[in-house]
């Protein structure tokens, strides 16, 4: 379980995050929903300590995150999978993976032969270098990327973005599957909502960095009010 | 009276040049010395006078530098009657190294590109006046000047053609192997360059007749000869610092500004970004030749040797610690380098240093590299930079 | 046979490989820490030069060739990472000039102590390989003891470097390091020590160079021993592309040959002035190296 109080994020005299408070309990796919600019990616790499929050804390069970290194951060079990995916592209598939086995308290070829058989297709292509592979399949290997490491917390930063809907459906459904079956804790950012809200159980709403509305993803989805204000139209 | 008072700044000139020419003609010990004096103070009061006209510098750009030139070149050359001949000696080597400075940083802070290069650069421009005395005695020394300049920027251009597309690292490092290769190309054409032995001008660089018959019969040739060769480096100096000035204010220099700082920006308004860095390249070389010509006439002599590595580096410290991009920072480098000799061997008198050991003759390498570091980390605008800065906080705090 | 193998053209193929290697493996330090930090380090040369100092002068009169040569790379292990934590750790992304300027700055008082502690008098380094090369039927093959040393100890270096980098956990994290930081990071790779580390194995490399050229008989060691070597190393870096650790390795091997050829065919000024030609030609052609994949830099 991720616990999110009054963090406030700025950068120089711009202020991302305004005493943002949430949490993200394990086993449940919590969405970070908002307009452009509404401080989504920033919450998301404060979490995973890319950037330094002006106040607040973050725990992750016991241990607090805030102003932790970001390598320590992931250590800790929180994968992170960043917006435009971050594969390393002059890497190769598998190698791609065996960065992110480097941590990992499995055997590797037991966890490379686990991320093959959830997506067969990085199995075809292991030896091919990440910037021959599409756009889903690089979304895939970046989620592999991060599941390879056995991580607790997964932050999926707009996973959809770019991304065929039929791909996106998939995507989804693996993401929603992970959750269940691994116990994940989840923090799913997207700017898509009705994409976010048809998986998610709980989801947060960003306005100008804060926070204006906290709840389960089905009362988000019945107040009309707050669709129209904050996520434009959700079908 | 009203008219005085209207008229404060003519009125305070005209009553400041007669209490100057009174007291000349009391001090001055014959009628030329007191004409001679009469005109540098009349020069220097009227130069003033108009530059702090207000406004003046904004509406005359041109003019105002090239008044401020004439002002700095008056005191400057009225200074030189009363220095030493070691002075002048120090003088004229020092302003000769300001205006390699001065290339540099254009090059630098114009361009954001660096050369280590420029010693060699300065051993053409130094080597091409020595074999053109050489081969055509009679040729007017601005002319064999002006052809050490050209030698200077067509070999920049040769080594610039592939530096148009290139970035920082790669044409630091190709102009470090062009300073290391500097030797060897000497010792290829022996019978031109005189190899490792170098050259020596066949008639040394004497002051013309009225300047000498300035001098009484006990003033030694030694300090009159010194005292010219001080002057017309002061002179070039000036005029050198004067196109340097117009050339950060042109267009041209604005562009290459604008590559430095954003290239992709300077694109898009379309700047020719090979253009400009070739330019710039070549400029920079074209300077550093002339500085080296300089110093053949200076030593009358010029030896290949001198012209290493190690100078390029000391050139680099200067410009740094000098302040990268900056006119003023150019002169404090060269000052710098005129007395840093003597600054050092007071450093080893005084702190018992033994003056014959190796630690006292690595000394200016290890300083000049400490300082290059600190001044790099610390105030990365140098001495100029750090006084401006100064001088603007200040400023703030006097207006609330 | 034998008249083939003391020909001129197969001496000078030998030779030229003697000093190619060398020059490889100043190309493939560079290689390093440009690759980690993007910094071109002009005291690549220097560096090494203190270690060796350090390893093969401070212990000389109790220890024998091969305690010197360990105490030496272990001494440029530690100029390597104290350099970056102290001196380099400051550049990162700062304009670029700025490390080059404080990275030369370096290099001279780097050259200035060593010279002032140790003087600029060469010392030779007595070591177990006789310089004199090998006869054959009463006539020299170019190809000594030493040079043998010299060949088998680079080549030994350079695949060691391929190992680590190509098979092993933390050649993985190193280039990883290097060509994305920040998802690096994100997977638990601690990407500071890896860029400490980056410089260690360079200044290693280096001083394992420097003690090759310092220990042949006819140098010796003086600390601007590595200075013109450094600049033979920097074209074959250049040319090959400085991202290219194989490209630094075949540029260096090559130059060595050619330049070779060169200084017997022409003299010994056209060695550097043909090198310099083929630096500023090769930029002409291949602004990013012969040896690059990209063909721009990113911006």
């Amino acid at each position: 379980m991720i616990v999110v109080e009054e963090l406030s994020v700025s950068y120089g005299a711009v202020q991302a995050l305004r005493e943002v408070s949430f949490r993200a309990e394990t086993g449940v796919i919590t969405a970070v929903l908002g307009a452009n600019g509404a401080g989504k990616t920033t919450l998301l790499r404060t979490i995973s300590g890319l950037k330094e929050p002006a106040k607040g804390t973050i725990t992750l069970d016991e241990h607090s995150l805030a102003r932790q290194k970001p390598e320590n951060i992931a250590r800790l079990g929180v994968g992170h999978v960043p917006e435009g995916r971050g594969v390393i592209s002059e890497f190769t598939v598998e190698e791609n993976l065996r960065l992110g086995a480097m941590m990992a308290k499995v055997n590797l070829s037991d966890g490379l032969e686990e991320q093959y058989q959830r997506f067969p297709v990085l199995g075809e292509r292991r030896k091919q270098h990440a910037a021959k592979l599409s756009g889903g399949e690089r979304q895939m290997l970046a989620m592999a990327r991060a599941l390879i490491a056995q991580p607790s917390v997964l932050l999926l930063d707009e996973p959809s973005l770019g991304l065929a809907p039929q791909v996106t459906a998939q995507l989804m459904h693996t993401i929603r599957d992970l959750c269940a079956s691994k116990g994940l804790t989840v923090i799913l950012v997207e700017q898509n909502a009705s994409t976010a809200l048809r998986i998610a159980d709980h989801a947060v709403i960003l306005y100008l960095g804060r926070v204006v509305a906290n709840d389960a993803a089905s009362i988000i989805v019945a107040d009309e009010d707050l669709r129209q204000h904050y996520l434009g139209k959700v079908e | 009276m009203k008219w005085l008072v209207a008229e404060r700044r003519r009125s305070l000139s005209a009553a400041l040049i007669v209490v100057a020419v009174v007291i000349t003609s009391l001090l001055a010990p014959n009628p030329r010395d007191r004409v001679a004096l009469g005109v540098a103070i009349v020069v220097a009061i009227v130069g003033v006078a108009t530059l702090t006209i207000r406004g003046f510098r904004e509406t005359h750009p041109v003019f105002a530098r090239a008044t401020l030139t004439v002002v700095a070149l008056d005191v400057a050359l009225f200074a030189t009657y009363f220095f030493s001949s070691i002075t002048n000696f120090n003088l004229a080597i020092g302003a000769a190294m300001s205006i390699v400075l001065l290339g540099l940083s254009f090059l630098t802070g114009a361009s954001g590109q660096i050369s280590l290069g420029n010693s060699a650069f300065m051993g053409v421009g130094a080597l091409a006046v020595a074999i053109w005395a050489n081969h055509h005695a009679s040729t007017p020394m601005v002319v064999t000047l002006l052809i050490a300049v050209a030698c200077g920027a067509f070999v920049g251009l040769l080594l610039g053609l592939p530096a148009t597309r290139l970035r920082g690292p790669y044409l630091a490092g190709m102009t470090l192997a062009f300073a290391v290769a500097f030797t060897a190309i000497v010792n290829s054409f022996t019978s031109w360059t005189g190899g490792d032995a170098g050259l020596q001008l066949p008639t040394a660089v004497t002051p013309p007749q009225w300047l000498s018959s300035f001098f009484n019969a006990q003033t030694s040739l030694l300090r009159v000869n010194t005292m010219w060769l001080a002057d017309i480096t002061i002179v070039v100096t000036g005029v050198a610092f004067f196109f340097m000035a117009n050339l950060f204010a042109s267009r041209t220099g604005r562009a290459m500004r604008l590559v430095r700082d954003n290239e992709v920006a300077a694109e898009l308004v379309g700047v020719s970004l090979p253009r400009a860095r070739v330019i710039a390249f070549m400029v920079s070389s074209a300077y550093a030749a002339l500085g080296g010509a300089l110093w053949t006439l200076i030593n009358n002599s010029v030896s290949p040797p001198t012209f290493s590595l190690a100078l390029s580096i000391t050139i680099l410290s200067l410009v740094v610690i000098g302040g990268i991009g900056t006119i003023s920072g150019a002169l404090i480098g060269g000052v710098i380098y005129a007395y840093s000799t003597n600054v050092i061997s007071w450093f080893t008198q005084h702190t018992g240093i033994n003056s014959q050991g190796n630690l006292a003759s690595q000394l200016p390498g290890i300083v000049f590299g400490g300082l290059l570091i600190l001044t790099m980390l610390f105030a990365p605008m140098g001495i100029a930079g750090a006084v401006r800065r100064v001088w603007a906080r200040r400023r703030v705090r006097m207006t609330p | 046979m034998d008249a083939f193998l003391t020909s001129r053209i197969i001496s000078d193929i030998l030779g030229g490989l003697t000093n190619g290697v060398i020059y490889g493996l100043v190309a493939l330090s560079l290689v390093l820490v440009w690759r980690s930090t993007g910094i071109l380090n002009f005291a690549q040369g220097a560096m090494p030069m203190i270690a060796t100092y350090l390893g093969m002068v401070v212990f000389a009169h109790r220890l024998g060739y091969w305690p010197l040569v360990a105490i030496s790379i272990v001494a440029g292990f530690g100029v390597g990472g104290v350099t970056e934590r102290v001196l380099v750790r400051h550049l990162y992304g700062k304009p670029e000039i700025n490390p080059i300027v404080v990275m030369v700055g370096f290099l001279i008082v780097l050259e200035g102590v060593a010279a002032a502690i140790w003087s600029t008098t060469p010392r030779g380094i007595p070591n177990p390989f006789s310089p004199i090369d090998w006869q054959l039927g009463g006539k020299p093959i170019a190809l000594s003891p030493f040079s043998v040393y010299e060949i088998v100890t680079a080549l030994v270096v350079m695949s060691g470097v391929a190992v680590l980098f190509r098979f092993t956990k933390l050649g993985l994290q190193l280039r990883a390091s290097a060509l994305a930081p920040e998802v690096s990071r994100l997977l638990g790779v601690r990407v500071s020590r890896m860029l400490t580390l980056g410089w260690i194995l360079s200044t290693g490399v280096g001083t394992i160079c420097t003690v090759l050229v310092a220990s042949n008989f006819f140098t010796g060691l003086t600390p601007q021993v590595m200075d013109g070597i450094f600049a033979f190393g920097f074209i074959a870096a250049a040319v090959g592309g400085l991202d290219s650790p194989v490209g630094a390795i075949v540029a260096g091997v090559s130059m060595g040959i050619v330049l070779q050829f060169v200084g017997d065919f022409v003299n010994s000024n056209a060695i550097i002035i043909t090198a310099l030609i083929i630096l500023i030609v090769s930029l002409m052609v291949r602004p990013n190296g012969l040896f690059t994949k990209s063909t721009a830099r990113r911006v």
